[in-house]
C-alpha cells in the first residue's frame, strides 16, 4: 500500500516539476502537461492532423508485415541452424556477431535500396525482429534434452510427433520470449525508420511537428505512438502467458 | 576446424553470389554495388571515414563511461534498498522499454546539434540495460551471505564492498558488454538524425548522395569496428572470469 502511494506520489512530483519547468522555459521547447492535454484533444479530434488515422494504419501495417516476415525467417533460419550441428556451430557465432552491430548502420543502405516508402521501414523492422527470434529458436533447441528425443524415437514416434510432443514443450518458454522481444524490436525498427526518413506514417507526423516547432503536437503524437508500442507489447505478453499455461 | 572452414566458405560464397548478382545486372549497381566496387571505395573514403569513425567512437567512449558509472551506482543503490527498489522498479522498466527514438527530436531541440545530444542520447541507451541488470543482481545476492556477514559484525561499508560488489561482478560485466552496443547505437542515431560530424552523418550523406559503393564501404567499416569492440570485451570477460575462478 505504501509502495503504491509512494509510486503515485513520485509520478505526481514528476508531473509537478515538469509543469513548473515547462512554464518557465521557452514555449517552443518546454510543454507543460496542462498544455499537452489541449494538443492531445486537437489531435484526437483530427483538428491538428486530419491524416492521423491513415498514418497510424500505415505504421501498423508496416509493423505487421515486418513482424510476419521476421517470424517466418527467424523460425526457419533458427530451425535450420538448430537441427544441423555443423551448420549451427559455424553460422551461430556469425549470427551473434552480426547481432552485435548496432542495427541502425544498415538503415542508410536499406533506405537507398528500398526507397523512402514503406518498404525500407518494413526491411528495417524485419532486420531488428529477425535476430532475437532466430537466436531464441537456436537457444531453445539446445535446451531440449536429447535423451528425451532418443526415448521418444525408441518408442516409435515420428519426426512430427517428436517435434510436437517433446521438442516444442521443452523450448516453448525460450521461443515465446524471443517472439515477444522480436515484436518489440520490430515496432522500434519501424518507428526509428520512419523518424530517420519517411513521407508517411507516425514518424513522418512526428518529424513534421518537430520541424515546425509545434512542440505540443509533437508530444501528443509521441503519446499516441507510445500507446501503439505499449499495446503491442501487452498483446505479446498475453500470448506469452497463454503459452506458459499450455506447457504447465 | 571444419567449423572454421565452413565459416570461411560461407563468407566467400556470399561475396561470390553478391558479385555475380551485381555483375549480371540483376540489381541496379546504383543501389547495390559489387564487392569489387566496394573495396576500392574503402580506400577512397579512407581518411574522411576514419576521422568520422574516431569522432563517433570518442563520443561513444564518453557515453559508455558515464553509462557504466551511473548505471552501476544507480543499480547498486536502488537494488540494495528494498523500499527504493519496490517504488522505482516499474518506472525503471518502463524507461528501459520505451523506444527512446520518440524523445530524440525533443533532445535535439533542447541540446542542439553536435556532441552533447549524441553523448546524452548514448547514455540514455546505455544506462538502463546496465542499471536493470545490476539491480536484479543486487536483489538476488544470496541472503545467507548478507546475514552471515552482518552477524559477524560487518559494517554497512564492508557489506557493500566485501559481499555485494564481488557477487555482482558477472552481471556488471554482462551489462558492460550489452551497454557498449547500445551506446554506439544511440550515438549513431543522433548523428544520422541531427549530426554534423561522425560516422552516422557520413553514412547518411552517402545515402543521400546515392554514393552506394562509399556507403557500403563505410557501413562495413562501422560494423567491423563494433564487432571488434564486442569481441574484445568478450575476451576481457573470459579472462576476468577465469581470474575469478
Amino acid at each position: 500500500m505504501t509502495v503504491v502511494g509512494l509510486r503515485l506520489g513520485l509520478l505526481a512530483l514528476f508531473l509537478a516539476i515538469w509543469e513548473i519547468a515547462g512554464r518557465k522555459v521557452n514555449p517552443l521547447l518546454g510543454v507543460p502537461p496542462s498544455a499537452v492535454l489541449p494538443s492531445l484533444r486537437d489531435l484526437l479530434l483530427l483538428r491538428s492532423y486530419p491524416d492521423l488515422p491513415a498514418s497510424l494504419w500505415l505504421t501498423i501495417r508496416e509493423i505487421g508485415t515486418a513482424y510476419a516476415l521476421a517470424v517466418a525467417a527467424g523460425l526457419g533460419c533458427g530451425f535450420v541452424l538448430g537441427m544441423h550441428r555443423l551448420v549451427g556451430r559455424a553460422w551461430g557465432p556469425m549470427l551473434a556477431a552480426l547481432y552485435a552491430v548496432p542495427a541502425v548502420v544498415w538503415y542508410p543502405s536499406l533506405m537507398l535500396f528500398f526507397g523512402l516508402d514503406a518498404a525500407s521501414k518494413i526491411a528495417f523492422g524485419f532486420l531488428l525482429g529477425f535476430f532475437p527470434i532466430a537466436l531464441a529458436v537456436l537457444a531453445g533447441i539446445r535446451q531440449v534434452n536429447p535423451q528425451l528425443v532418443v526415448v521418444a524415437r525408441a518408442y516409435g514416434a515420428g519426426t512430427a510427433t517428436v517435434f510436437r510432443r517433446v521438442m516444442l514443450p521443452a523450448m516453448l518458454f525460450t521461443l515465446v520470449g524471443g517472439l515477444r522481444t522480436g515484436l518489440v524490436l520490430c515496432v522500434i525498427g519501424v518507428v526509428v525508420g520512419e523518424i530517420l526518413g519517411s513521407k508517411a506514417g507516425m514518424g513522418a507526423l512526428i518529424n513534421h511537428a518537430y520541424g515546425l516547432l509545434r512542440t505540443g503536437d509533437y508530444v501528443a503524437l509521441v503519446l499516441v505512438t507510445l500507446v501503439l508500442v505499449v499495446g503491442s507489447d501487452v498483446l505479446a505478453s498475453l500470448l506469452e502467458r497463454r503459452a506458459r499455461r499450455w506447457t504447465e | 576446424m571444419r567449423v572454421r572452414i565452413l565459416q570461411i566458405v560461407t563468407v566467400i560464397a556470399a561475396l561470390g553470389v553478391w558479385e555475380v548478382v551485381a555483375r549480371m545486372g540483376w540489381v541496379d549497381p546504383l543501389f547495390v554495388p559489387a564487392p569489387s566496387a566496394v573495396a576500392p571505395a574503402l580506400l577512397k573514403i579512407g581518411r574522411g571515414a576514419l576521422a568520422g569513425l574516431a569522432d563517433t567512437l570518442g563520443k561513444t567512449a564518453v557515453a559508455y563511461v558515464l553509462s557504466v558509472v551511473l548505471g552501476v551506482s544507480a543499480g547498486v543503490a536502488v537494488g540494495s534498498i528494498r523500499l527504493l527498489r519496490e517504488v522505482l522498479s516499474p518506472y525503471v522498466i518502463a524507461f528501459y522499454g520505451i523506444p527512446k527514438i520518440l524523445v530524440l527530436p525533443w533532445i535535439v531541440l533542447l541540446l542542439g546539434y553536435g556532441t552533447t545530444p549524441a553523448v546524452f542520447y548514448g547514455v540514455l541507451h546505455g544506462f538502463f540495460p546496465i542499471m536493470v541488470l545490476v539491480m536484479g543482481a543486487v536483489r538476488d545476492v544470496d541472503r545467507t551471505l548478507v546475514a552471515v556477514a552482518r552477524s559477524l559484525g560487518a559494517t554497512t561499508w564492508q557489506l557493500y564492498w566485501k559481499v555485494l560488489l564481488p557477487a555482482i561482478v558477472p552481471s556488471v560485466l554482462g551489462g558492460m558488454r550489452l551497454g557498449v552496443v547500445f551506446c554506439l547505437l544511440g550515438v549513431l542515431v543522433v548523428e544520422m538524425f541531427a549530426g554534423v560530424r561522425g560516422m552516422g552523418h557520413v553514412l547518411g550523406s552517402y545515402a543521400n548522395g546515392f554514393q552506394a559503393p562509399e556507403l557500403f564501404a563505410a557501413t562495413a567499416l562501422v560494423s567491423a569496428a563494433s564487432i571488434a569492440i564486442v569481441l574484445a570485451l568478450d575476451h576481457l570477460n573470459d579472462r576476468l572470469s577465469r581470474w575469478r575462478g
